[in-house]
């Protein structure tokens, strides 16, 4: 049984409690929680730096980090699938993000639920998108959870209470975002990837040198010990297959997220977000980096080491109590910090798509604000009653959190492009491609393939079906998003003009 | 003519990355310390940003025109 070192509890909890201070700074300006605009979505007024880091910052979790390294210590290369991930979903960011923004810049959107309810005039679809991102995205802060929960129990065990702890920690991060609202998740977010970096390229380097004497001599043993660590299979239900479309479906539900939509819509300009675009894929060569320690923890930690622990105890076993705090810090922040923002947009979710379209339509702004920023409580109450009383209730709903909301991606991206896509269609395509993705999940056999591939193809192939039952009602629909995004005239004319915002 | 150069650029990294992994799914040769595949895969996320700022050239371009 590992121990705890007491230094090592120290210094990540000091670091934690200075990272919830300045949460709670973040937002001694009243005017962070004037309005839900303000609060949400920063009013809108994010320059390149913050959106670089509200958008950029989400790929950096505690999920990725030991998530990605213990499906590299039991897989091997097949975790390397979040690389391309996360640098293809920026080239296709590149298109859709300003276009999205300019329109819930017009339109004063603060949710895809928003922009999707405006978009087809359906209350119903824009419902749809909202349950969707709620019931994927709790499932995804217990993730967060269960990856705090991990770090301390190797950073204190046997001296404190660990879950104590965590509930403590979720209520300080709710207090100050509802508090603060965007303001504490965009400067937190700052230190903790000026941390991460730091910390995890002194890992990098460190590691492969303190037990093989260098990363070639590293990657050399592992080619030579155990090669088919370093290569994907070429069939099975993890291959080459898998890889590709998990790669694919998860760069395209990266920008569904209620909380990426908030990053974006933060920003004060669409240029800002194209410029992001570009440059944000080489954001991502620590996570890249990073996942071959869990190929390293594999080497090196005792077998039988439970995989979800594989990267914490590779840290224990090589480090000091000082180093061991740090990293341990790291983790815990990256727990805690994007759970602010997953807690900002799923309170929009529920407060604008959910209360305000269903319970109290006449809600006054002041009350929708109130509500707003109070469902930061609700949404990080029910992801701590969840996560701590019933962990093993959600492991399916977690794994299906990327497969789900990637089924919005024909609501929300389709639809800034084709302008008679009938919400009849869009609605039916989202069914099938839920019904799709649970069946799958709940057979466990998705051919080789990722389970949202699937669920993609048939909300695809139902949307193409549907289509021509209703496209002469799409046709007469028009409406101000509609104008906004393909002008006001006829279908002719459209095609010489698709870019009016 | 540049609509098809943008859709070239848009599409040539997610063949890379995608479907051309049978083609480099090796470990041998290694390059710069890393196994073929996590090379392709690294040099990739250094190329993709290359390519999405010639498609923002390109449409720069046409909206100048």
């Amino acid at each position: 049984m590992m121990h705890g070192n007491a230094l090592a509890f120290a210094v990540t909890a000091g670091i934690v409690l200075a990272v919830v201070l300045i949460g709670f700074l973040a937002g001694r300006d009243k005017e962070a929680r004037s309005s839900v605009e303000e609060w949400s979505v920063g009013g809108r007024r994010l320059g390149s730096l913050f959106v670089w880091f509200l958008v950029g910052a989400d790929v950096y979790t505690a999920y990725t980090f030991l998530g990605l390294t213990s499906s590299a210590y039991s897989g091997g290369s097949i975790a390397f699938f979040a690389t391309p991930y996360v640098v293809l979903a920026y080239p296709m960011a590149y298109f859709f993000l300003p276009k999205l923004w300019r329109v819930a810049k017009e339109h004063g959107y603060m949710t895809l639920a928003d922009y999707v309810g405006g978009r087809f005039d359906s209350k119903l679809l824009s419902f749809l998108v909202a349950i969707t991102g709620v019931l994927m995205l709790i499932p995804y802060i217990d993730l967060q959870l269960s990856g705090i929960l991990d770090t301390l129990q190797v950073a204190g065990a046997g001296l404190v209470n660990v879950k104590l702890i965590v509930i403590v920690s979720f209520l300080l991060v709710a207090l100050y975002t509802f508090f603060s609202g965007l303001k504490a998740p965009t400067y937190t977010a700052i230190i903790k990837d000026i941390l991460v970096w730091v910390v995890m390229l002194f890992l990098v380097v460190s590691l492969p040198i303190l037990h093989f004497g260098g990363w070639g001599q590293m990657v050399l043993a592992v080619a030579t010990q155990h090669p088919k660590l370093l290569v994907l299979p070429a069939s099975g239900p993890k291959g080459i297959l898998w890889f590709s479309t998990a790669a694919l479906i998860s760069a395209m539900a990266l920008f569904m997220w209620p909380h990426t939509a908030t990053g974006t819509f933060s920003s004060k300009s669409a240029d800002i977000l194209k410029k992001n675009a570009i440059v944000l894929p080489l954001y991502n060569i620590v996570l890249m980096l990073v996942t071959f320690l869990g190929i390293l923890a594999f080497m090196v930690v005792p077998q039988g080491t439970n995989p979800r622990l594989a990267f914490l105890t590779l840290i224990h076993d090589s480090y000091g109590g000082f180093t061991q705090g740090l990293a341990y810090a790291t983790i815990a922040l990256a727990s805690l910090v994007p759970c602010s923002i997953m807690a900002i947009g799923a309170s929009n979710l529920f407060a604008n798509n959910i209360y305000r379209d269903w319970i109290q339509p006449d809600a006054s702004p002041k009350r929708l604000t109130l509500v707003t920023r109070s469902m930061v409580f609700v949404v990080i109450g029910l992801a701590l009653l969840f996560g701590l009383a019933f962990p093993t209730a959600l492991v399916s709903l977690q794994l299906m959190g990327v497969s789900g909301i990637v089924q919005t991606f024909p609501a929300v991206v389709l639809s800034l492009y084709v302008r008679n896509l009938p919400k009849e269609a869009v609605t039916g395509g989202l069914l099938a491609g839920l019904a799709t993705v649970f069946y799958l999940y709940a057979s466990h056999n998705a051919h080789g393939a990722y389970e949202g591939f699937w669920g993609l193809l048939v909300n695809l192939a139902v949307i193409a079906v549907l289509t021509p039952l209703f496209i002469g009602r799409a046709r007469q629909r028009t409406n101000a998003v509609m104008k906004s995004l393909f002008g006001g005239r006829s279908e002719q004319s459209r095609a010489q003009q698709p870019n009016i915002a | 003519m540049r609509r098809f150069a943008v859709w070239i650029l848009f599409i040539v990294p997610f063949l890379a990355q995608l479907v051309a992994l049978p083609w480099v799914n090796r470990i041998h040769p290694m390059v710069l310390g890393f196994p073929l595949l996590h090379f392709w895969l690294l040099i990739w996320m250094l190329l993709t940003p290359l390519f999405t700022l010639a498609i923002h050239w390109v449409l720069r371009k046409e909206e100048q025109a």
